[in-house]
């Protein structure tokens, strides 16, 4: 690797770097560079000056909330982990970032990997675990080579292992890679991963907080979350309350990406809107062009019609809009883009990841694509319209977790949205952006 | 009033479904009180009134361009559309045949037959309807009543008829719906 | 307990239980297409959901636990409209043509739930993507057109049985059942135990022998126990117009719960030998058929001129009644000896040790179901008796250890966590020497190793296994013929008593236990000086021990099937086989069971203990004490009852 440093070049005007802070400055393989940038610091407070219910306390206070998509409030899990009783429980950390366009914890594990390791001890001894897992994507060889060399770095200098900080708490920290499979980010999923078994979901509840990994309690958290406990630890609760809005306390990363001037990685407060991410960040559409719609949150995230721009982009703001902030993965749409070509790609992508438990799932999606493979050739009925809108509904209500779940949530977006482009399709066999091939060949693709 | 007006054809199917409606036997006099039995392929008249019926029947699967026209038409002619039978329900045997491409298809029939000397040749007159892929009628056209089996029993067809007869949708469940 | 209200109906369950079992408590049924009684809910057809009040969305009943004052609905249109939904996308997945299929008609449980909704067709039609047939496998059908990817057979093949054949492939829209990493069923490590077809709620899984012949509203069926082997496992036994269709295990039966075996299964379904239908008398050197009344006089007059000078040999498949009748016979004409056909020495070793001890040694089979370490010894029970394997077997995921000593190779070796290769004259002073280890009397593992030419690392591990056991449960058997089998029980009922485990001995056919408690046990010498009377039943003679009767004089056989030995014989006289006839058994940790008959005999072929009766009615032999008196007084190797 030529140059460590220069993955993030340089910060945005009003960019908050939190998560980010050491990315691109320090040398990711030196844990002396990680310690001078005040690594370790808060462990050591922590382990010396802490009781574990004074760390969950913090944590609550602070507002900070799960940043893998699902806005859980930090503190309260790490609570239901702490309060089961057990002979044996585990930390997680989610790695498995899978969800197309999203790299934000990719950038936190290669430039900062130490954060996380140091994060993961502290929620270790605030819920009473004394054994925790990464586990990491597959694809993500540079990630796991990091983290391997951090850990071993940790071990050696005292902070893994037997009897942290004289403290006389212990914590081993392992590395489980991922194979290629999204449905592996949901976390029963990954439990059931780590333990040897076909990454399914399992049926919940119980939910992992009482009965996870070996049926013992376990706590598991985002990158980007756990890289915020320890600047927490060190600053305090109303230090992160200070950035965001009141619902979202601290900052987020969005990775922007679409038809834009300018892509790419930005660590912001919580509560900006989209217009100001597009005008300030992206630099605008390509060639001058509108704002038609984005998407938030990666594959399955809201599909925002450009008359929401101005929604802060904060967990409550969006709910109450109806739409859903998810990983912070952002996609941006100008008339180039066709709607019926998007939920296409991204049907193509739910069936594929799809793990195949459960039936409307696993066969929703694969009848939802290839009823848009149709459309998109010229050969769709209106009929296909009922058969998109049921299946989009019954797999919101009737999936065995948030893949199936949320797969449809696009396309009903779509169907609500942007109607008239889907049905010019089916009855002019026109396509307003000119992308679907509208060929009138029966497409031979299962 | 008038009588309900039937008409009913038949496209790839095995003429068995007409013939299970002719197993309601003396039941037939009844019928024929109830409605006015306009064109079937195995009365004098084969082609549905064009001021159109009340009720048409199709039995079999749409196999090629021909049925499809046919399906049309019947459509186009009913007020009400039975699909009679396996076949006009989901393809039934014909159906089999989509497991394979239609050249394979063709050629097996044509050319490769036990029966069939090296002068066995696939037919492309122009005149011929274009086979398609094999497909349930409510593929084509939309149906409004699914009669299952092969052949659905007699009685079961005769309780369709006589309900469409006096003005009542027919309601296939339980004892009426499973074929056994 | 809470309290859970169902379709506007009240009940207490325990904490726990989930919605799908509580609606059933109230005689509400939800259906499912994944579930089963005997498998771990899975979650996944999600036919099963139903409205609760409350929450946003349809939740799964099977997977549910009840919740306090939980309020639930079942029958609503929303309900309704999703199992509809959930069938539609079913049949629009793989090829479900109910046209050709014999499950058709009643037997198929997706038909049956898409009846139950009402669906005259298809909402959404299928790819017409063909999937493949596997007929690979003698016994079994893999038909993937019809799979609805439910996952019983999995489940069924891993929970139930523990050998882990079947899995799925691929994810997604590709997952695909497999057997072993994508084998022809046929060539797996499939056991052909057919718990997998019992289970399939389609056609998917069928087993050749009973496709097409008759729905189960059309069949008869009878309960009853299998006699393949002395477990004594509980089954259905379905019939058509006196025709054997099919056997499949009872789920309720408390030995096995369900699982059978092959041997249980499918071998009656293969049947090849032909039926004896009359009783033949020699004339001249060759059989020919005769009446019963000329055969049994024959018989009686022969038996009466040998007095003294004869001995019987009975099978140990006959029920005790047939045994106790055929033993008042040899013994009121005192026979020379009176044996069992069963030579293999460690069941002998058993049944001495309980005359000689006076006392019980055995333990229940249903107490060694959930031990955390099994330890075989002298049996292979992936061949014979094959239930308790999967008792072992399907406890290892759970973390239970697996050890086995053996002479040589077993079905155990790909399972066992030790294998343990002793030679068998050696296994006594070997078992001595694991005691003492485990005793802590011993230090010199290094020297027991070198020894027994075994790595130490293997040793310890087992020594580590067995001490740290919190169950443990020993399995001896017949497999290997011991030179010294009665030193190896001992040591091996030493071991048992010193890691306080539990022991079942498999002994061998059906009434093995049965035969010795009234006192018919294996003798050296089985033929007589001028008569050997066999009462055969169905049994399969091996070839080694039909060579014993080629010394025999004049043999008298009841046999059902026409063997080697019949074709040798004087007399001969027809039996019925196990399917035809009833009587009690005792198993082989002491169940005493009544067989139930599921077929008639052709004519004029009696059960074995009726044609012995004729015999002994024939020869005034008088009544001696009941089989169940002389139970009673017979010490056991376990309790009886």
């Amino acid at each position: 690797m030529k140059n460590k440093r220069s993955i993030i070049k340089s910060t945005f005007p009003a960019e908050q770097r939190i998560v980010l802070k050491r990315a691109g400055i320090i040398d990711p393989d030196s844990i002396e560079e990680y310690i001078v940038h005040d690594g370790y610091f808060a462990l050591g407070k922590v382990l010396t000056e802490m009781k574990p219910d004074k760390v969950i306390f913090i944590l609550k206070e602070s507002n900070l909330r799960g940043r893998g998509g699902a806005g859980f409030p930090t503190g309260t899990k790490w609570g239901f982990v702490a309060g089961t009783k057990a002979d044996k429980k585990y930390v997680i950390c989610n790695a498995d970032e899978s969800e197309p366009g999203t790299y934000k914890d990719r950038l936190i594990l290669e430039g900062d990997p130490h954060s996380i390791i140091e994060a993961m001890v502290i929620a270790g001894y605030a819920v009473g675990a004394d054994e925790g897992y990464i586990y990491v994507r597959g694809e993500y060889k540079l990630v796991q080579t990091r983290l391997l060399n951090a850990i071993k770095q940790a071990k050696e200098m005292g902070f893994l292992g037997e009897n942290i900080f004289n403290s006389g708490y212990k914590f081993d920290l392992h590395i489980h890679a991922g194979a290629g499979a999204y449905i592996c980010g949901e976390e029963t999923a990954l439990i059931e991963s780590i333990e040897g078994k076909r990454g399914e979901p399992r049926p919940r509840p119980p939910y992992p907080t009482t009965n996870g990994l070996w049926d013992k309690p376990t706590l598991v958290n985002n990158v980007e979350t756990l890289a915020n406990v320890a600047p927490i630890i060190r600053n305090g609760a109303e230090w992160f309350k200070s950035f965001g809005t009141p619902s979202s306390a601290g900052t987020k990363v969005f990775n922007i990406m679409g038809n834009v001037n300018s892509t790419g990685s930005i660590e912001v407060p919580m509560g900006i809107t989209l217009r100001d991410v597009i005008s300030i960040y992206a630099k605008g559409l390509k060639d001058g062009a509108v704002l038609k719609l984005a998407q938030t949150g990666g594959s399955s995230g809201s599909i925002i019609p450009a008359d929401l721009q101005d929604v802060p982009m904060d967990y409550n703001s969006f709910a109450n809009a109806g739409v859903s902030m998810g990983s912070g993965a952002l996609l941006i749409c100008s008339e180039k883009t066709c709607v019926v070509d998007l939920a296409k790609v991204l049907l193509n992508f739910f069936r594929f990841e799809s793990c195949g438990k459960c039936n409307p799932c696993r066969i929703g999606n694969q009848r939802a694509y290839q009823i848009l493979l149709r459309i998109s050739e010229g050969l769709g009925s209106m009929k296909d319209l009922d058969d998109l809108q049921d299946i989009s509904k019954w797999l919101y209500e009737m999936s065995n977790c948030g893949l199936g779940q949320t797969a449809g949530s696009p396309l009903k977006d779509i169907l609500n949205h942007f109607r008239a482009e889907v049905e010019a399709h089916i009855v002019k066999k026109e396509c307003s952006a000119g992308v679907c091939s509208m060929s009138g060949i029966s497409p031979t693709s299962n | 009033m008038a009588k309900p007006t039937v008409a009913s054809n038949w496209l790839a199917g095995c003429a068995g479904c007409h013939m299970s409606l002719l197993d309601i036997d003396e039941r037939i006099v009844k019928l024929v009180e109830l409605v006015d039995l306009r064109a079937t392929p195995i009365t004098d008249f084969k082609v549905p009134d064009e001021k159109g019926v009340t009720v048409g029947i199709l039995e079999g699967g749409i196999n090629n361009s021909h049925n499809e026209h046919v399906a049309k038409q019947m459509r186009a002619r009913s007020k009400i559309l039975v699909a009679l039978g396996d076949c006009a329900v989901f393809g039934g045997i014909p159906a089999m045949r989509n497991f394979f491409t239609l050249e394979e298809s063709l050629k097996r029939a044509y050319v490769d037959t036990p029966s069939t000397d090296e002068s066995g040749k696939i037919p492309s007159s122009p005149e011929l309807a274009k086979p398609t892929l094999v497909r349930a009628v409510h593929e084509v056209v939309k149906v409004d009543v699914f009669v299952p089996g092969c052949p659905p029993d007699a009685d079961i067809i005769f309780y369709v008829l006589a309900e469409l007869a006096q003005g009542r949708m027919p309601k296939l469940e339980n004892n009426n719906l499973m074929w056994n | 307990m809470v309290k859970i209200t169902i379709n506007g109906k009240t009940t207490e369950v325990e904490r726990g239980t989930t919605i799908l079992n509580a609606a059933r408590d109230l005689g509400i049924e939800i259906p499912t297409l994944c579930d089963h009684p005997e498998l771990t809910p899975y979650g996944g057809c999600r036919m099963c959901l139903v409205e609760v009040e409350g929450i946003k969305t349809l939740q799964p009943s099977c997977t549910l636990p009840a919740g306090n004052d939980m309020v639930i609905h079942t029958d609503t249109q929303k309900v309704h409209d999703a199992r509809k939904f959930i069938l539609s996308m079913i049949f629009s997945e793989r090829n479900h043509f109910c046209p050709s299929c014999q499950v058709s008609g009643g037997d198929c449980e997706l038909q049956n739930s898409a009846y139950d909704e009402g669906m005259t067709h298809w909402p959404i039609m299928p790819n017409w993507q063909p999937y493949p047939v596997d007929a690979s496998h003698p016994f079994i059908i893999l038909e993937h057109n019809r799979c609805i990817l439910c996952r019983q057979c999995v489940r069924a093949c891993g929970e139930l049985v523990g050998n882990f054949t079947l899995a799925f492939e691929e994810r997604g829209a590709d997952s695909n059942l497999i057997a072993d990493l994508g084998l022809p069923l046929g060539e797996s490590s499939c056991i052909s135990c057919g718990t997998c077809v019992q289970v399939c709620p389609t056609g998917s899984l069928i087993d050749r022998w009973s496709a097409f012949q008759g729905k189960e509203t059309e069949l008869d069926k009878t309960k009853t126990i299998c006699l393949g082997c002395s477990i004594g496992c509980g089954i259905d036994i379905l019939t058509r117009d006196n025709r054997l269709v099919r056997i499949e295990g009872d789920w309720d039966a408390e030995i096995n719960g369900g699982v059978i075996c092959e041997v249980g299964r499918f071998h009656p379904m293969i049947e090849e030998r032909e039926r004896l239908l009359t009783p033949m008398v020699s004339v001249n050197g060759k059989l020919k058929a005769a009446t019963w009344d000329d055969a049994i006089s024959a018989a009686a007059q022969k038996i009466t001129n040998s007095k003294g000078k004869l001995s019987g040999v009975a099978s140990t498949r006959l029920s005790m009644e047939a045994l106790n009748k055929f033993k008042e016979v040899c013994d009121a004409f005192d026979a020379e000896s009176i044996s069992t056909t069963e030579d293999h020495s460690a069941i002998s070793a058993v049944f001495d040790l309980a005359q000689s001890s006076g006392t019980a040694f055995e333990s229940k089979i249903d107490e060694i179901k959930n031990a955390d370490c099994y330890l075989m010894i002298g049996e292979d029970t992936t061949k014979d008796h094959q239930v308790l394997s999967f008792f072992a077997k399907r406890q290892i995921p759970v973390g239970a250890k697996l050890i086995q000593i053996s002479d040589n190779s077993t079905g155990f070796d790909h399972f066992a966590n030790e294998s343990l290769t002793i030679d068998k004259n050696s296994q006594s002073k070997f078992i001595e020497a694991i005691e003492n280890l485990v005793a802590e009397k011993s230090s010199d593992i290094d020297k027991i190793a070198k020894s027994f030419k075994l790595d130490l690392s293997s040793l310890e591990n087992v020594v580590e296994m067995m001490s740290s056991a919190k169950k443990v449960a020993i399995i001896f058997g017949s497999r290997t013929n011991y030179d010294n089998a009665a030193a190896v029980l001992d040591s091996i009922i030493s071991l048992k008593n010193q890691l306080n485990g539990k022991l079942v001995t498999t002994k061998g056919n059906i009434n093995s236990l049965g035969a010795s408690t009234i006192g018919i046990n294996y003798t050296e010498n089985v033929v007589g000086s001028e008569l050997t009377i066999v009462a055969l039943g169905d049994e399969k003679l091996s070839q080694n021990f039909s060579k014993k009767f080629d010394k025999t004089p004049f043999s008298i056989i009841f046999s059902s099937y026409i063997s080697p030995l019949t074709a040798d014989a004087d007399i001969v006289f027809p039996v019925q086989n196990w399917l035809e006839q009833g009587g009690h058994f005792i198993n082989a940790d002491g169940h005493i069971f009544e067989a139930k008959a599921a077929l008639e005999a052709p004519e004029a072929v009696f059960s074995s203990e009726e044609s012995l009766s004729k015999l002994a009615d024939a020869l005034e032999v008088k009544k001696q004490k009941s089989w169940r008196e002389l139970v009673k007084e017979t010490p056991a190797p376990v309790t009886i009852s």
